[in-house]
């Protein structure tokens, strides 16, 4: 069986739907006068499995293939940005938008590793750390905890 | 307080050397990144949001909209010079704008698009300024009935109006609905869909949905098909409109910003609907109907003009019931959030000078969007230009800096990135996110005001049907729903909105 967009959806809706429908039967439902924290969340939810389960049928009739996925940015750039969460703390700005910056374009076809590559990130780097933290005044630390204490 | 009064204190507030630096910087900033294909003014807003957090209110909110109008703005270059719409609303403007500048006149349709949008924007502003103030007095006679009737409107309006199939609609909007309901439940205290994770006790902050979902979802869609993007643009030539040019475009743009200024305070896709309705209008009554798509000017003089006025009367549900009536004021609203401003009915008379304020401040931006864009359009078609393989890498540091200076946690970061992935899911299964995001904001809003209705009637939901307020608008809300059944309305839905994504 070949996936259509419409199975993928429903599928998604229906999964959604469910594990949010199984959180919310534990909340009080309480009655419609006085709905509990659990009211909202039941109806809204079953409507989702509904609402998948009739896409999930409505791919029987009609099927739109997906178009080809190109998992190679799909992949790294959100990594890159996970790497980017991990380093601002430990590392400070600079060193995560430099990270940031070579990791994501690397994904690029026209990304060569070369010396103009790092010198641009690193230019980059420095150009955000001045404007959001010295211009713009931020709270993002400019060297990270893990280097202020390796200093010390 | 009077109109006049209340402008005086909006000249004021809005003239003061700092607010009128800022509400220029955001205009500039806002249309220098509203320009780069690809990214439509919720990319944009949320990319430029923290140059607004280090400010005080009324100057963060100035530069906002100068952000929010110059992204508009500069969508429509994109849209005329390139072929690529920057959002589903300069879809219609590509349709003769770029035509106009395939046959050299790219000149004057950017001079149409200014003029139009100045025009439109001065009468919106103005229609702000005298009938926010009414609204609001009225809306403080609302009950928690009228508010959930109106919402309901809202999200079966902004269903209707997507591409793609109700259905499908229906889906990302309850799927939203979801999504704003974790957290912690302000009535009983209850922690809910939390996945035990203290980082979601808060709830999951709008804007980092939005942008990763715009922002990044984007990109990752842009990046593959790197190979097939063609950069070409279109060379600028004489901005003069010539004077059959003025002729032409002249009553377009009345009758554009007409449509624009009411249909832009309907709750849902209002600068979407304006456009298309503003474009098929021109065409029926045209003489020379069959000149449209082949270059009229009253093709792009009509839907900037109709796009700019309901870009300025959607802040009027915004601003007076605290209700987004688009995804782009939904981030608005997020970003007021995030200065610890709560709109609503209160804000007119709790912080006069931050309404009035923002009201001239719209006018200023307008202003300056004229005499910005037009000397520099060669800027910005510079800015065109730029190779995305520079472009991406420095989006996705903008973002992230972004996201994470909103709360500064990094758990945001990560949560950016997870709902990029989903973007591209999205994008890859033909669902629209723009019903998500206004159900995000509208979800929990609805929930309340529910709670709060039935409370009243002792659990009898006739209410609804009884106060005749929430009974007209809910007709008018399954009369929409209705429509989409009809096959005439359908096929101009199909054809208007197919290329809108």
């Amino acid at each position: 069986m070949k996936l259509s967009q419409d199975i993928l959806l429903g599928l998604f809706f229906t999964t959604v739907g469910v594990v949010a429908a199984t959180m919310a039967v534990s909340y009080p439902f309480g009655t419609s006068s006085r709905m509990g924290p659990g009211y909202f969340p039941i109806i809204i939810s079953s409507l989702l499995i509904v609402t998948g389960l009739l896409i999930l049928l409505r791919s029987r009739l009609t099927r739109v293939v997906i178009p080809t996925v190109g998992w190679k940015p799909v992949i790294a750039v959100p990594l890159s940005i996970l790497v980017f969460g991990l380093a601002v703390e430990p590392l400070g700005l600079p060193i995560a938008v430099f990270l940031l910056t070579v990791l994501s374009a690397s994904t690029s076809e026209k990304f060569r590793f070369d010396w103009r590559a790092f010198a641009g990130a690193a230019a980059f780097a420095a150009f955000c750390s001045i404007l959001f933290v010295d211009l713009l005044g931020l709270p993002v630390p400019i060297v990270g905890n893990w280097l202020q204490g390796l200093a010390s | 307080m009077d109109i006049f009064n209340g402008l005086l204190l909006g000249l004021s507030t809005a003239t003061t050397l700092t607010n009128f630096a800022y509400c220029f910087f955001g205009v500039f900033l806002g249309t220098a990144v509203g320009v780069l294909p690809g990214l439509g003014p919720i990319a944009t807003i949320s990319m430029l949001l923290p140059f607004t957090f280090g400010l005080p209110v009324d100057t963060g909110l100035i530069m906002l909209a100068g952000i929010f109008y110059g992204s508009q703005y500069g969508g429509s270059t994109t849209a005329i010079l390139m072929n690529i719409p920057g959002e589903a609303s300069s879809v219609v403007t590509t349709l003769d704008g770029h035509e106009m500048a395939k046959q050299g006149k790219a000149g004057r349709a950017l001079a149409a698009a200014a003029i139009g949008s100045f025009f439109a924007g001065t009468v919106g502003t103005l229609f702000i300024a005298v009938s926010a103030p009414l609204l609001a007095s009225l809306a403080l006679t609302f009950g928690p009935t009228e508010y959930f009737a109106l919402i309901v409107l809202g999200l079966v309006t902004s269903m209707v109006l997507t591409s793609g199939s109700l259905l499908t609609a229906f889906g990302m909007a309850l799927f939203g609905v979801v999504l704003g309901m974790i957290g912690t439940d302000v009535n009983s205290g209850a922690a809910r869909f939390t996945f035990d994770s203290v980082n979601l006790l808060d709830g999951l902050d709008f804007v980092v949905v939005a942008t990763g979902i715009f922002g990044l979802g984007d990109v990752l869609a842009n990046l593959e098909n790197e190979r097939s993007r063609t950069a070409t643009v279109a060379p600028v030539s004489s901005l003069f409109p010539t004077a059959d040019d003025w002729r032409r475009m002249t009553a377009p743009i009345l009758r554009g910003t007409g449509i624009g200024v009411l249909l832009g305070v309907l709750p849902g896709a209002g600068v979407l609907l304006a456009s298309f309705s503003a474009y098929a209008l021109e065409k029926k009554i045209s003489k020379h109907p069959e000149q449209f798509g082949k270059g009229a000017i009253e093709g792009v003089a009509a839907p900037e003009a109709a796009n700019n006025a309901a870009a300025q009367t959607c802040f009027i549900p915004m601003l007076t019931l605290g209700l987004p009536g688009t995804a782009t004021m939904a981030l608005m609203i997020g970003a007021l959030v995030v200065q610890g401003i709560q709109p609503g009915p209160e804000i007119l008379t709790q912080q006069p000078a931050l309404f009035w304020g923002l009201v001239v401040s719209m006018w200023l931006g307008n202003l300056m969007l004229l005499f910005l864009n037009l000397p520099l359009v060669g800027l910005w078609a510079k800015l065109i230009s730029v190779p995305y393989h520079f472009l991406f890498p420095v989006i996705c540091v903008f973002v992230a800096i972004g996201v994470y200076s909103i709360n500064n946690s990094v758990f945001d970061v990560y949560m950016m990135a997870l709902f990029g992935v989903l973007g591209y899911f999205f994008k890859k299964v033909g669902a629209e996110p723009a019903p998500l995001i206004l159900a995000m904001i509208l979800g929990p809003m609805a929930e309340e005001y529910l709670r709060r209705a039935l409370l009243i009637s002792h659990g009898d939901a006739t209410v609804f049907f009884s106060s005749p307020l929430s009974l007209g608008t809910l007709v008018v809300a399954f009369l929409l729903l209705l429509s989409i059944v009809s096959p005439r309305f359908r096929k101009v839905r199909e054809e208007g909105l197919q290329d809108a994504d």
